[in-house]
């Protein structure tokens, strides 16, 4: 709870004298507010009655003379006119102060959040939620912009009211006074007390209108499973059952407000009774003005709507608590820090891997044990090894997603542990197992990795990563906007545009983590053929499930359990027995099943049936 | 799909009273209710208009010492009280009216849902259909009930007011009345201007969170290109945007409200200029000044409801179209008028052997004849297919993506329906046969199946809803999912979470197959997964498979060496044309293009196979 009022507090840095400002604003437009009751009250009182009081004799005097003025009139009017339009312009004055206060915190407070999420380490990615951070981001920055923008300034609007009128009244009367707000404790009180009751009751409705949501969602994600099986009058019925609960949820809700509105409607009525009444008993036994009476009748019109409207307020505030709170838990988080006195690269970097007794738990099992190799300038490493095996841990240590807990990683020869990691970073082009692209067109998406390339560097790199012409098949070629606001890539389009943008990018080292999965053989061919025509110019980690991917690198590394179990070149591990060579058998096999095929129709029928 | 999520525009400047006419059906069926609120609201108007009258009753009564001041007290309380359970009757009413009319234009547009074509649900997001169920829907039914509600107090409130002002001194009356068409009417100008910039609000926002997911699910490309500073640049502007459009919104509100307060205030000016010199000749009395004052006062009430229930018509008529849209979709893919009377006299003929529809039950063929599809125009997905299968036949289907596969099963379905050409079921055009007994007769695996929120129990038991516990594990254990199942501590009544998501895709296989299974259809349809599994998990789809094919006619879009070589008949589909037909051995033979991929998925799965034994 502390934390949250400090972080609270914190966001107002830097704004809290628009917050002094709105309030001096507020405290002006309040004065002129009470104008036209006080005018009204002396007008009824010393121009159209004949009672005196030292305040209004100076002012008719100064107006022209209670006998002009009971001939005219009209300059009451126009000061009830005057006084509310400058009210007004300072109301004015102060929702716009107020409007530019709450939006530049929940402004900053956006850009605040998308940047720590940016630096956040990539172990903490690794555990999160997106839909509840994405939710955490939207949904409660709103609500904590609703605090600054609403709730602070409503209460605020609600108290100065209320602290302007009680020193008016008293001073026309101070049992009147006393009067007058008699109520509105309770009417606050009230407010406070009932919704922290009735919370259930709101929840339940959330909480119904959530299954019934889930309910429709599942059945237009599932309507082939709904349709194959003729299920329509089942899910007809699924759905009524939680659209009814929903009904009854939203009914209990109704009965809440139509409750509560009634009752504090109730009392803020009878606080007008009681001051229209107990004033005209005070009228008629002459212990006050019949305009003192009008001045305190609407005098309270103008406070007792806005400080009932505060209970609710004082109510909600804890939505905001909570909101925050969630907030602070990213903002808490550590982000990667740069070592605190960053080694430098050369900037004409060859690219020379070294990875030395390299040792990697992530989550409580180790992933990587003593993984020792070099790959020196130019040439392909190729990583082999089921899934799981810690392949892709590999390449992501050498990019400083993670860092080891044992071993040291050099690029150059330079521990990369002691390197900035965007420095490390920028020497790696990469396209990750699952690739991601931005929704963005196709061009910026490339262009990502090097925004100075020009236009034909784009379409060359595009044809190398052989996506060239499905590109130009698209309407809007290279412009083409993919993702939620565009088109939707195949996962072998997807996966080929991220090639392209890693090889405009012109790092020193390459890595492609099974890059080349979801791409029919021929294309990854012709994409190897491009890539081996560059050999020499950059360091190659190829990650990669199929033999005919990886068998020309210069460099094979099996990988089984974390460990490096065999390690040669092509020829070489042909002829030692172990996964590789079982790997290579395979294509033995296959010449076996076909020739079985043809050869021995009546056998193969029967293994068939 | 863009085009759809941006119709949320603001548009509609006049009011289409038609379609509200035919949404209007949707009220009718809470008729009384509605008569009740509209009594509601003129005895609130009532309450609302006598109060200031009372107040200056008491004033006046002050100076006559004979009991009136008692009297008039009295009836200022009872108003109050009587004003209290007024809103509390009202609140309910509007309400009952509001969230019943809601529950019943999203179960019509639920069930219209259930029957429309799946090339409507191509065109649109599903998350673009939820909108129109729970956003639109609401927004609709508010509109409805406190629209109702709004316009009939406020119309009475104004008259009222007028009448009694009037009655009172019509020539104050028409003084003060002169600021009510000025309250409407600015009211009117600035919630128009407040609603277009909320919209815009709305979308930046969601801009926003867009842009938000973006950074949280390309947090590892962002890192490996080192676009920390550039994505927050951007993202910079994004929430500059939206800075500018909230200050627009939030200047709108602060003009608009304190000249509502100005205008007002000119009211009480004027009738405190005109009343005054009244009172003070003595044509008048003091507390019927004190009357029309607050009647100055209060004017803003009914003025700012009206205008603001324009707008709310306004921005709720782009929902209603919508909503009225998708009740008017036409169905395209349902029984023809012939069929449906055929349904009905074939209610007698009930047996085993004949259909609900007349026709006979068992399946023998089905033939495609020249089909041709297209999902769009022009776009021509199946040219000229012909293909008869027999009772019991495995059809796989084989080729590259968008080669026409999917487009094959989902027409044996009668998802859709061919373009041109025609397919039979024992020599009839399936277009006369029922839909509902061809569904009834399908079974269905899709690579990603669906599964329900719920127990695993509840969703094998989709496939027959009248099936015992025991006739859903049989089906279990028919196609091994009962092994997996045992292992949860809950067994079957374990929960598979949103979507399934609590089980691995090799875990949904076998359940939507335990699911086919249980529903023993005639025609079986499959989408083979090519996700990898675990090697035992694997062994347990394909033998599961082989048990569910067995004895009827399959369409199997394949992946699995197993499947495609124990198929009766292969076809090889590119470019929406069948390139190969035949068993395993002929096409082996022929090396042609069923013999390269066979080659490399023979490669692929045996590499699969092997580094997963490795794992």
């Amino acid at each position: 709870m502390r934390s949250q009022t400090r972080l609270l507090l914190e966001l107002t840095r830097g704004h809290r004298w628009r917050y002094v400002l709105a309030t001096a604003v507020l405290f002006a437009a309040t004065l002129c507010l009470y104008g036209q009751p006080l005018f009204v009250g002396i007008a009824i009182d010393s121009i159209l009655g004949d009672k005196v009081s030292s305040l209004s004799s100076k002012l008719i005097e100064f107006a022209g003379g209670r006998a002009w003025l009971r001939a005219h009139l009209w300059p009451v009017s126009a000061a009830i006119v005057f006084a509310t339009a400058l009210g007004g312009i300072f109301t004015f004055g102060k929702m716009r102060i107020g409007a530019s206060t709450a939006e530049t915190i929940a402004r900053q407070l956006r850009d605040r959040l998308y940047n720590h999420l940016q630096r956040l380490p990539t172990a903490w990615h690794d555990r999160a939620q997106t839909g509840d951070l994405v939710q955490r981001c939207s949904t409660d920055v709103e609500t904590v912009r609703l605090f600054y923008a609403d709730q602070v300034l409503e209460v605020l609007r609600a108290s100065i009211l209320l602290l302007t009128a009680i020193p008016i009244l008293f001073w026309l009367d101070s049992r009147m006074a006393l009067v007058a707000i008699a109520v509105l404790p309770v009417v606050v009180a009230f407010a406070i007390v009932f919704f922290a009751r009735v919370r259930t009751t709101f929840k339940a409705l959330d909480e119904a209108d959530g299954a019934m949501t889930t309910t429709i969602q599942e059945n237009l994600t599932g309507i082939r499973v709904v349709r194959a099986f003729a299920r329509q009058d089942f899910e007809r019925s699924k759905f009524q059952l939680k659209n009814a609960q929903r009904l009854e949820k939203d009914w209990n809700v109704l009965k809440v407000l139509a409750a509560y509105w009634s009752m504090s409607d109730f009392m803020c009525l009878g606080q007008m009774a009681l001051i229209l009444l107990v004033g005209a008993g005070r009228v008629q036994s002459g212990a006050m003005t019949v305009g003192a009476l009008v001045t305190f009748l609407m005098c309270s019109g103008l406070y007792i709507w806005p400080v009932r409207h505060m209970g609710r307020v004082i109510a909600e505030l804890g939505k905001a608590s909570v909101a925050i709170g969630r907030i602070d838990e990213i903002l808490q988080t550590a982000v990667e820090q740069p070592p605190p006195t960053p080694a430098l690269l050369p900037d004409a970097c060859d690219g020379a891997v070294e990875f030395e007794n390299v040792t990697f738990a992530h989550r409580e099992s180790n992933v990587l044990e003593g993984i020792t190799f070099t790959v020196a300038p130019g040439t392909t490493l190729a990583l082999l090894g089921p899934s799981g095996a810690g392949k892709s841990t590999i390449a992501h240590l050498l990019m400083r997603f993670y860092d080891p807990q044992k071993g040291a990683i050099r690029i150059d020869g330079v521990d990369i542990a002691t390197i900035d990691q965007a420095a490390v970073r920028a020497r790696i082009a990469v396209v990750m197992q699952e690739p991601f692209l931005f929704s963005r067109s196709i061009k910026e998406n490339i262009r990502f990795a090097r925004p100075t390339a020009g236009e034909s560097e784009i379409v060359e790199t595009a044809s190398m990563a052989a996506v060239h012409e499905s590109i130009s098949a698209f309407e809007k070629q290279y412009d083409t906007v993919i993702g939620e606001r565009g088109i939707t890539l195949s996962g072998g389009q997807r996966q080929r545009v991220a090639i392209a943008r890693a090889l405009l990018h012109e790092a020193p080292i390459l890595i492609l983590d099974d890059a080349l999965s979801a791409v029919d053989t021929e294309t990854e061919a012709q994409i190897l053929e491009g890539l081996r025509a560059r050999r020499g110019k950059r360091t190659t980690i190829l990650i990669a499930h199929r033999l005919s991917t990886l068998m020309h690198a210069d460099q094979i590394l099996v990988i089984e359990h974390g460990r490096i179990v065999q390690r040669g070149d092509h020829q070489s591990l042909v002829t030692t027995e172990g996964l590789y060579r079982r790997l290579w058998q395979i294509q033995t096999a296959l010449e076996d099943d076909l020739r079985d095929c043809r050869s021995d129709k009546r056998s193969a029928l029967q293994s068939a049936r | 799909m863009a085009s759809e999520l941006e119709e949320e525009d603001f548009k509609g400047q006049q009011i289409n009273l038609a379609l509200w006419r035919k949404l209007a059906k949707f009220v009718f069926p809470f008729k009384r209710k509605v008569a009740g609120l509209v009594l509601l609201a003129v005895t609130l108007s009532v309450c609302d208009v006598a109060l200031p009258f009372i107040t200056g009753k008491v004033i006046d009564a002050i100076r006559t010492p004979d009991g009136a001041l008692a009297r008039w007290a009295i009836a200022y309380v009872a108003t109050c009280a009587l004003l209290s359970v007024c809103v509390f009757l009202f609140i309910l009413a509007a309400g009952a009216i509001s969230i019943g009319v809601c529950a019943d234009v999203r179960t019509a547009a639920f069930d219209k849902l259930q029957e429309l074509p799946f090339s409507y649900f191509d065109r649109r997001a599903v998350g673009w259909l939820m909108a129109r169920l729970t956003s639109d829907c609401s927004s609709l039914s508010r509109v409805a009930a406190w629209g109702t509600l709004d316009i009939v107090w406020g119309v009475t409130t104004i008259s009222l007011m007028a009448g009694v002002m009037f009655w009172l001194n019509w020539r104050l009356a028409l003084i003060v009345c002169l600021v009510a068409p000025l309250l409407f009417f600015t009211t009117w100008f600035f919630k128009r201007r407040l609603l277009k910039a909320n919209r815009r609000i709305k979308k930046t926002n969601s801009q926003l969170t867009a842009a938000f997911n973006e950074a949280l699910q390309g947090v590892r490309t962002t890192k490996s290109l080192v676009r920390e500073h550039q994505n927050a640049r951007e993202f910079a502007d994004q929430t500059a945007a939206m800075y500018r459009h909230s200050m627009q919104s939030a200047i709108y509100s602060a003009v608009f409200m304190p000249m509502v307060t100005s205008i007002c205030a000119l009211g009480i000016a004027l009738a405190l200029w005109a009343g005054g010199l009244d009172v003070i000749n003595q044509t008048i009395s003091l507390g019927l000044l004190v009357t029309f004052l607050q009647y100055a006062a209060n004017l803003q009430g009914p003025a700012q409801e009206l205008a603001n229930t324009l707008t709310m018509v306004q921005s709720a008529q782009a929902s209603a179209e919508r909503i009225q849209g998708l009740l008017d979709e036409p169905l395209v893919i349902e029984d023809s008028p012939q069929v449906k009377s055929r349904i009905a006299a074939a209610i007698n003929l009930r047996s085993g052997d004949v259909a609900i529809d007349g026709y006979p039950e068992r399946i023998e063929t089905i033939e495609f004849r020249n089909v041709s599809f297209e999902y769009k125009e022009g776009q021509p997905v199946l040219h000229n297919f012909s293909l008869i299968v027999q009772a019991g036949e495995t059809i796989a289907l084989v080729g590259a993506t968008g080669g026409g596969k999917s487009t094959i099963v989902s027409l044996v379905c009668r998802f859709y329906e061919p373009t041109s050409g025609q397919i039979l079921i024992n020599g009839v055009d399936y277009r006369e046969r029922s839909l509902r007994w061809l569904h009834g007769n399908l079974g269905m695996v899709l690579q990603q199946p669906h599964l329900f929120s719920g127990p695993i129990r509840e969703n094998i038991r989709y496939g027959k809803l009248d099936a015992t516990d025991a006739e859903v594990e049989a089906a279990a254990r028919l196609t091994n999912a009962h092994s997996f199942i045992e292992k949860f501590q809950d067994g079957y009544l374990a929960g598979v979470g949103e979507g399934g998501n609590q089980l691995s895709t090799g875990q949904k296989q076998l359940i939507a197959l335990a699911r086919a299974v249980l529903a023993d259809p005639q025609i079986f349809v499959m989408d083979e997964a090519t996700s990898s599994v675990d090697t035992q998990t694997e062994r347990d789809i394909q033998t599961a498979v082989e048990t569910v094919l067995e004895g009827r006619i399959s369409f199997v879009i394949a992946h699995r060496l197993s499947t495609i070589r124990n198929a009766d008949q292969i076809i090889v589909i590119d470019g929406g044309r069948i390139v190969e037909q035949g068993d395993h051995r002929s096409l082996i033979a022929a090396r042609g293009r069923y013999f390269e991929l066979y080659s490399n998925q023979f490669i692929h799965d045996r590499e699969e196979a092997l580094l997963r034994a490795e794992a």
